[in-house]
Order: C-alpha cells, then sequence, then structure tokens
C-alpha cells in the first residue's frame, strides 16, 4: 500500500510541476498597467511563422501594446476563430475569407470606412450593410496556368496570353501544343473547391455588380440553363477535361492535384487551372516559367470576359466588435503598419510572398504567377474573383459533388443548373 | 463475492475503487455528453451564435436529410467488410506469430507498426500509393485500369479506404489476440495434442472457444472504429469523388461545421449514436454470453 | 519434427514475410523521402535520395520547437497512461467482484460512451471548461491529462474487465484471510496477475495519446504547451503539403514511440509470459 501510495504522490507532483508554468496567467485580453492586450489570428497556416514575425516586429515599434499571433492549421475541424471564442477568449482581429463577412461573420466586424488605407485601395471588402469591415490582406486571382516553355515551342515563338481571347483559339492552341508533341496538354485537378468554388462561379462575373446576378438567383429569375456565359463556361470545361487533351481524361475525378503541377512543372503537359498559390506546386519541380491564360467563355473576341483574369481579396482582417475600444485601436494600429511602416510592407510582400492590396506598397513579389497578377491588377485586366460572392464552404460542401458528377459525366447539364438553382432558391 | 457488513465500509471500498474514475469520467464525457444533447434542441448555426430552443426540428431535418442515410448506408457497408477482414486478418497474423516461429518479436513488432502512424498521415502516405505507385506499375506492366488511379472511381475508393483501415487496424488486433493466445494453457492443449488431435481440430475445439474474450474486444473495437471512421476518410478520398465515399462522421462533420448547421449536425451525431449503441450493446450482450457458456 | 509441421512452418514464415513487406512499405517511403526535396518527392517517391543531408530535419526541430514540444508530449502520455491502467484496473476490479446494480449499470454506461462521436461533444467541451469554467486558460496541461482519463477509463475498463474474470478468487481469499485490507489485496495479488493485460492497455493508450490531434487542438491554446501532432500541423498549407519537411516532422514525431516500442519488447514479453504461467 505504501508503495501505491507513493507511486500516486509521484504522479501528482509531475501534474503540479506541469501546472506550475500555466497558473501565472497573464490576464490576456484586459488592459494591465496601460498595455492592450490584442489577439490577431492568421487563417493562412503556411505564414505561421512570417505572422509571428510579424506581429514582434510591430509590438518592438509599439511597446504598448502585446499581440499574440495566432495561426491556424489547414484543415481543422472548427476554425480558430470558433475555438478560440468558445473557449472564453476574444479574438481582436480576425483573419477570414470575404464572403464571411456577409455571411457567417455578418455580425463580427466593425465599420472600417473611416480608415486613411482606404485612400491606397480599391479592395475594401464590404459588409451585409455596405461599410467597408474586411482590411483586404491578400489578393490572389485564378485562370488557366500554362507552363510557357511548353507553350512558347508550341507556337515557334513568343507568346501573348491575352491573344487567346476565344474559345477556338484556346482549342487551336490545344492542337499546337499536342502537335508540338505533348500527348495531353491539360492535367485537369478537379478539387472541390476549384471546380466549385473557383471554375463554376466564373458566370456571376457576366454583370458589371457580381450580386446582381446572385440575387436574380435567390429570386429565381435567372434561368442557368439557358444563360449563355453559364453554359459557355462549362462548354470550355468539357473541352479541357474531355479525353483527347485531359491527362486525365478517361477517369477525369481522382486526386490529382498534386500530379497536375508536376506535369505542367516538368513540362509533360501544358496547361491546369488554378490560382497564383499554384506556384508553390509547380516551382518543387523545376525552375520553369509560368503564366496565365483568361479561360475564355465563347467566341467573341471582344467580350471582357475572354480578356480579363479574374483576381480580388482572398483574405481579409475583421475587427471583433466585441473587443474594447484599447484594443481595436491597437489592432487598427497594426492595420496602419501593414500598410504605411516599412516593415509591414516588407513582412507582407517580401517575406508572405501575398500580392498587396495597396497602391503605397512598391514591393514586388518574385513568385512569377503572383507577380502576373500584379501586373494584370496594374493593367486593369481583371475581373472580380467570384468565388468571394457566394458562401464558399456550401459550393465546397454541397454544389461540388454535383459539379463532380457533371465532369464524370454522370450527371447532365440540365440537372446541374437545377441543382444550383434549386440551392439558391433554398437560400431565402 | 465481495461482502463487506457494514454500508459505510461498502461505500468506502466502492469510492476506494471506482470514484477516481467516475469523477474523471464524467469530467470529459458524461458532462459534455448531456450538455450536447441538450443542444440538439436549440437552433445553432455556429458555436457561437445565441441559444434558441428549436423543440426537435433539428431532429425532423436530420431524418429528412437524405445524405445522411446515404452515408450511414455506406458506413454499414464499410463495417461490415472491414469488421470481419480485420478480425480475420489478425487473428491469422497472431496465430502465425506464435506458432512457433523463430523471431517471433521481430515480426510481432513489425507488423503492428502501422500503428504508430496516426490516422491523418497515413491517409496521405497511402494517397501517394493509390495516386501515384499503382498507376505508375499500371504503366510499366501495360495493366490499363490502373493507369488512373483508384481514388476517381466511386467502387475503387470504397475499397482503397477499406484496405488501409485494415492494414492499420489487423496489427492492433492482433496484439489482442496474442495476449489472449499466450493465456490459452498449455497443459489443455498438450492434452488434445496426446488425444490426437490435429492442428486444425485443436484450432476449433480448443483454441477458439478460450478466445471468445479476446473476440469480444476485437469485434466491438473492429465494430466501433468502422462506424466512426473520420481520419482515413478524411485525408484518404476527402469523401469523393462526388461525395461518394463520405462516410456518417465525415458528414456530421460536414454539416456541423463546414456548413454551419451546427444544431443538425449535433443531432445527426446523436442519431449514429443511438443506432451504433443499440448495435453494440447487442454485439457485447450475445458475446459476454458466449463468453460466460464457453 | 515431421515433414508436415516443417512444411507448415515454411509457410509461416513465407506469410510473414509477405506481410511484412506489405505492413513496413510505408516506413521505408518515409524514411526514403525524409531526405528529399518537394520536387524529389512529387516526382518519384520511390526514388532513393540523392544524398543523406540532415537539413530538413534541422530544419524542422526548429520550426517545431521540438525540445518544447516533446517534453509536453511525453510529460502528458506519461501521467495519463499511468493514471487510465491504475484507475481503471481498479474500476474493473471492483465491478467484476461486486456485480451489483450500480456497477453493472456503470460499465454499462462505460461501454456505451465509448461510441460517442468526439465530434458531438467537442464543441460543449471547450465551451464547459473555456468560456464556463476557464480551464483552459489557467491550467491546460493538467486539465488535458484529466480529460485522456476520462475519455481513456472506458476502453481500458472494458478490457480489465474481461481478464479480471479470469483470475481465480481463491489466491485474494487467502490474501484476506492473512489480513490484507482489499485495497492492499488488489495492489498485492490481482494488479501483479493482470500485468500482460496492462501491459497491451498502456501500449494501446501510449499509442493514442501520442499521435493523438483533435483533443489537444482544442484545449491548448498557446504554443508552449503544443504536442508534437500540433506543431506538425505547421506543415499543412491551405492547398498543398510541404512534404520535405511533413515527413521529417513525422518521422522525428513517431521515432521516440518506435524506440520506446523497441526497448519495452523484453518487458512486454516477460509480462505476457508472467501471465502464461499461471
Amino acid at each position: 500500500m505504501k508503495k501505491t501510495i507513493g507511486l500516486f504522490l509521484a504522479s501528482m507532483m509531475v501534474i503540479s510541476l506541469t501546472a506550475c508554468g500555466s497558473s501565472k496567467n497573464e490576464g490576456s485580453n484586459t488592459a494591465a498597467n496601460g498595455k492592450v492586450s490584442i489577439i490577431i489570428t492568421n487563417g493562412k497556416g503556411e505564414i505561421a511563422s512570417q505572422w509571428e514575425q510579424a506581429a514582434k516586429d510591430f509590438m518592438a515599434a509599439n511597446p504598448d501594446i502585446t499581440v499574440e499571433a495566432v495561426s491556424g492549421a489547414v484543415g481543422e475541424t472548427i476554425n480558430l476563430v470558433d475555438k478560440l471564442t468558445a473557449s472564453g477568449k476574444t479574438v481582436t482581429m480576425a483573419m477570414m475569407s470575404p464572403d464571411s463577412i456577409t455571411n457567417k461573420y455578418k455580425d463580427f466586424g466593425i465599420d472600417l470606412s473611416a480608415e486613411k488605407w482606404n485612400e491606397e485601395t480599391v479592395y475594401g471588402v464590404k459588409d451585409a450593410n455596405g461599410v467597408i469591415a474586411g482590411f483586404p490582406f491578400s489578393i490572389e486571382g485564378f485562370g488557366l496556368v500554362y507552363n510557357k516553355k511548353v507553350v512558347e515551342k508550341a507556337v515557334g515563338g513568343d507568346f501573348d496570353p491575352f491573344s487567346i481571347n476565344t474559345r477556338d483559339k484556346l482549342k487551336e492552341l490545344l492542337d499546337k501544343i499536342q502537335v508540338s508533341g505533348v500527348k495531353y496538354p491539360v492535367a485537369y485537378q478537379t478539387e472541390n473547391w476549384s471546380v466549385a468554388n473557383h471554375y463554376s462561379t466564373q458566370f456571376i462575373n457576366q454583370a458589371e455588380d457580381p450580386n446582381t446576378i446572385v440575387d436574380q438567383l435567390k429570386a429565381g429569375t435567372l434561368d442557368l440553363a439557358s444563360n449563355d456565359v453559364w453554359n459557355g463556361y462549362y462548354d470550355t470545361l468539357d473541352l479541357l477535361v474531355s479525353a483527347q487533351y485531359n491527362k486525365y481524361g478517361e477517369r477525369p475525378l481522382g486526386k490529382y492535384y498534386d500530379d497536375a503541377h508536376v506535369s505542367v512543372g516538368k513540362g509533360e503537359s501544358a496547361l491546369l487551372f488554378n490560382g497564383n498559390w499554384a506556384y508553390d506546386s509547380l516551382q518543387a519541380v523545376s525552375g520553369e516559367e509560368f503564366g496565365f491564360l483568361p479561360v475564355p467563355v465563347d467566341n467573341n473576341p471582344d467580350n471582357p470576359l475572354n480578356n480579363k483574369i479574374a483576381a480580388g481579396p482572398t483574405n481579409v482582417l475583421v475587427i471583433n466588435n466585441a473587443a474594447t475600444v484599447e484594443q481595436q485601436e491597437a489592432a487598427k494600429k497594426f492595420l496602419d503598419w501593414l500598410v504605411y511602416d516599412q516593415k509591414g510592407q516588407d513582412f507582407l510582400v517580401n517575406q508572405a510572398q501575398i500580392i498587396s492590396a495597396f497602391k503605397n506598397n512598391s514591393n514586388k513579389v518574385t513568385n512569377p504567377l503572383g507577380a502576373a497578377i500584379a501586373e494584370a491588377v496594374q493593367a486593369d485586366k481583371t475581373l472580380p474573383f467570384s468565388s468571394n460572392f457566394v458562401k464558399v464552404e456550401d459550393w465546397g460542401s454541397i454544389l461540388a459533388p454535383d459539379i463532380q458528377k457533371y465532369i464524370a459525366q454522370k450527371e447532365s447539364r440540365a440537372e446541374l443548373a437545377k441543382v444550383i438553382e434549386a440551392y439558391y432558391k433554398g437560400q431565402n | 463475492m465481495i461482502s463487506e457488513k457494514s454500508f459505510l465500509k461498502r461505500l468506502g471500498s466502492q469510492l476506494f475503487f471506482t470514484g477516481p474514475t467516475i469523477l474523471l469520467f464524467a469530467i470529459a464525457v458524461l458532462v459534455p455528453f448531456v450538455y450536447g444533447l441538450y443542444l440538439t434542441f436549440t437552433n445553432m448555426s455556429s458555436p457561437l451564435s445565441p441559444l434558441e430552443f428549436a423543440g426537435l426540428s433539428n431532429y425532423r431535418t436530420a431524418f429528412a436529410d437524405s445524405r445522411f442515410w446515404d452515408s450511414l448506408i455506406l458506413t454499414v457497408k464499410f463495417v461490415v467488410a472491414t469488421v470481419i477482414l480485420i478480425n480475420i486478418l489478425g487473428f491469422v497474423l497472431a496465430y502465425l506469430v506464435t506458432s512457433g516461429v523463430k523471431l517471433q518479436n521481430f515480426f510481432r513488432t513489425s507488423l503492428f507498426t502501422p500503428n504508430l502512424i496516426g490516422g491523418l498521415v497515413l491517409g496521405y502516405i497511402w494517397q501517394f500509393i493509390f495516386v501515384q505507385t499503382l498507376p505508375s506499375i499500371g504503366e510499366k506492366l501495360g495493366i490499363e485500369w490502373l493507369r488512373l488511379g483508384w481514388l476517381g472511381d466511386e467502387h475503387l475508393a470504397f475499397w482503397a479506404i477499406v484496405i488501409v483501415s485494415i492494414w492499420q487496424s489487423a496489427g492492433y488486433m492482433m496484439i489482442i489476440f496474442v495476449a489472449g493466445l499466450v493465456n490459452v494453457p498449455k497443459d489443455v492443449m498438450e492434452a488434445a495434442t496426446i488425444d490426437g488431435a490435429n492442428g486444425w481440430h485443436k484450432l476449433r475445439k480448443v483454441t477458439l472457444p478460450l478466445m471468445v474474450p479476446s473476440f469480444v474486444v476485437t469485434v466491438f473495437l473492429t465494430l466501433k472504429n468502422a462506424f466512426m471512421v473520420y481520419d482515413i476518410n478524411y485525408s484518404l478520398t476527402g469523401g469523393g469523388p462526388y461525395d461518394s465515399t463520405t462516410m456518417v462522421s465525415m458528414q456530421v462533420v460536414k454539416k456541423a461545421f463546414i456548413e454551419n448547421n451546427y444544431g443538425v449536425g449535433q443531432a445527426e451525431a446523436f442519431i449514429l449514436f443511438a443506432i451504433v449503441a443499440l448495435i453494440t450493446g447487442l454485439q457485447v450482450y450475445f458475446s459476454k454470453k458466449m463468453e460466460v457458456a464457453a | 519434427m515431421n515433414a508436415r509441421k516443417k512444411a507448415s512452418l515454411l509457410l509461416s514464415y513465407l506469410l510473414l514475410t509477405v506481410f511484412f513487406i506489405l505492413f513496413v512499405f510505408p516506413f521505408f517511403l518515409m524514411i526514403v523521402n525524409s531526405f528529399k526535396t518537394n520536387g524529389q518527392i512529387l516526382e518519384n517517391p520511390f526514388s532513393l535520395p540523392a544524398s543523406l543531408s540532415f537539413g530538413h530535419f534541422s530544419q524542422v526541430i526548429e520550426q517545431m520547437n521540438f525540445f518544447v514540444s516533446f517534453r509536453n508530449t511525453v510529460v502528458i502520455t506519461f501521467v495519463s497512461v499511468l493514471f487510465i491502467g491504475i484507475f481503471s484496473a481498479m474500476t474493473a476490479y471492483y465491478m467484476v467482484r461486486r456485480a451489483d446494480k450500480f456497477n453493472n449499470g456503470l460499465f454499462a454506461l462505460m461501454v456505451a460512451s465509448m461510441i460517442i462521436p468526439f465530434q458531438s461533444i467537442m464543441i460543449p467541451l471547450i465551451y464547459i471548461y473555456g468560456a464556463k469554467l476557464h480551464w483552459i486558460d489557467a491550467a491546460p496541461i493538467p486539465l488535458l491529462i484529466v480529460l485522456y482519463i476520462g475519455f481513456g477509463s472506458a476502453l481500458s475498463v472494458f478490457m480489465y474487465h474481461g481478464f479480471v474474470k479470469s483470475i481465480p478468487y481463491e489466491l485474494e481469499e487467502a490474501s484476506l484471510l492473512d489480513g490484507c485490507t482489499r485495497p492492499q489485496t488488489f495492489f498485492r495479488i490481482v494488479l501483479p496477475m493482470l500485468s500482460p493485460t496492462s501491459v497491451t492497455i498502456a501500449i494501446l493508450n501510449v499509442l493514442w495519446i501520442w499521435n493523438d490531434y483533435l483533443l489537444p487542438s482544442l484545449v491548448l491554446t498557446e504554443d508552449r504547451y503544443f504536442t508534437m501532432p500540433i506543431k506538425m500541423k505547421v506543415f499543412n498549407g491551405t492547398y498543398m503539403n510541404d512534404w520535405e519537411l511533413l515527413i521529417p516532422a513525422l518521422l522525428l514525431t513517431i521515432l521516440p514511440i518506435l524506440i520506446a516500442y523497441l526497448f519495452g519488447q523484453r518487458f512486454i514479453i516477460r509480462g505476457v509470459s508472467q501471465g502464461a504461467i499461471k
């Protein structure tokens, strides 16, 4: 018995030892001795260490503010903000996708329309009431990523991506690539977020303000099956995934993300549909060069949709209205630091390799796909980032399976149109 | 068999032996469970939104959710396949390992190693195999149907999950079977040998009946693991292609945390709980009876 | 040894070798790929590394804050497993020896609890112990240990329960007649006899807790408390995994447990054979 008691005591000691470190909690959220503590969350797991360093640099410049920089891991079941809030903490400023401001977190943020940085950007994201609540943290874009060397060899010389402004010209290009000895010009990866959130939302860019299309869908007044633009994008998709051109044509669905990027990266294929982040996967293979083609929707070379690339804010920072005024002010300071301070600018573009939404940030990303998006932004050759106008979670989870079924030819286009219309009617 | 006379003394030993477990079990499981049950009767779109009483509406929505039932049917198929195959393979491995081979420990250790890797990572490793390896083998040997990887076809993707589950769990079950097998008394086996029983006979008449307690444990574990499979499902197929391999746990997570329909997801989780409780309860009840009889 | 026996033994070896290759193959893949770059891994996961450079390992050790996360994981795992074992053995023993209504009911309840989908209690869990009681802030590691003991006790009680039954009661009677109290009898007579089972249960619990991601990800919110599986998630990107760091991180995470497992073998065998002698 004595032995067991000894064992118990020993183990208790271990417990109490581990407890020591944590018992001195610094009373996280309250302002103690004039110092403000804030929690800022980052949803892009890959920039976690840069995010932490940014917080340290900011604190060095603002000794009266303590920043706890938390990064979420990708694929977590409960998102970071919900988790921290449910465990009793107040997140002062959260990174989220732009559609969250009008949907899931529509009551979360404070009005940022009076902030000075609005002068430097057009990408501030509005909430449901039409006031700017989202600070544009990153600009990203998507289109048809192509391997420059392969395409230049096929066309025999210099290649201007914006010369491909009709579907027929795209087909012609694919044929040329095939003639040049590339058996499968396209490696089409079918991740749910890619085929649904990105590819299949493009049709809402047919209106100057994509929200009008979304409103028509909700009202049930838009007939997709007879809508030319909606059909046009799927005509182009049919071309891209067809067994004639697509590496995976005989079984178009599957976990092809890595393989598709390796294929295009090595030049075994020429094209894939993805965004500027694809470079991370492409560059793993070789030092080839890459660029973007617009996704053509029809055969009219003057259609703006055929001549522009979708780009826009994909992550925004939102300040919590439940935080104290001091905390909100501290968070605003952090935003100003990101826009105006040299170190903040450096963190965003040079360290984290993010395309800045702000004109005054003269740094350039070295990633060629990012640079292509930045150039398109400057040349005014961009369309809105269409997924920002839909509930991305719903599209990725509810609608993506039907879009994938369409790609696998297990569902007709008319059926797909009905599914999307039915989903929107249920949204009222 | 314990029969303390005084009530106080009995309470004392009850508390001493079971008190700590009851307390910690309540903290970790019972209290959150009851609170979670309460949440199914409220409207909750995210863990943060204020609670409103919603009656049975979440359960009505859950019962009407065809994706939930589809995923449940698929899970039942998965359960049948894995429970049978894992237990057979686990027992065969345990039998082989204890059959008098040298290097027993070496084999036992290495066959158990898949368990050292967590489910998520395991899924990613196997993705390599189904997406990159099998196609490259197919290409080299000219087998056309292997060229495109398994995860894009709904049937092959389903069997891919089954294979990885077997691969992961067979070694675990083997360990439990080994513990049972070495507990089979040697004198009984010797007596059977002297009586002229051959290997197959000894296995059926002597070993298997004595292994019933082990099977109670392994069948229960495989049953419960299969019903609640999530990690491998998530990291290997992600429910695809087109939702054809979404098992019920994944469906619940999708509903609650991705589609932000927390109340309904929670209600679906409780329906799942009720069904699994019923099935495993019957299994344990009947096999415990067998245990007594054996 | 007759010919038949020889043949069947040969078959055993053959089958075991096949399974051995199938089961160990992914480890081979991991080790091979831990020395390669992303490009080399994606291009051909089966190619051998061009050189044995440990660059990625040292990068991982730094980014994972390896020694801190290692210590956290060891403490959490060790303490939890120890107490799960002791408490569950005690409980299972008492439940078998006094199978009254209360204890049978409790046993049924615990068995039933094993099939609660964890997803259905994780929100209540962080809500109660975070927002309401603030234990998550005050003492995250002790809370995590308490939760592990609570979650782990069901399976362990269930497994002990079957094995306690096989211990003849006569041995305890003798001890009680010698004047030992019931707890003394338990710790001196019963617990040692349960050691094969204890070893098995401990192994299974160590593996579960060591590799667990979901529960610590909910309870631990500060970097200095993070366990290795949580730190490993750093290498998952939004769209792609950073394989060249993820794989070495994974190896570093399972290496300690692999070593412990290999060392523990001797003890495990002793435990198992002790059980067989009785």
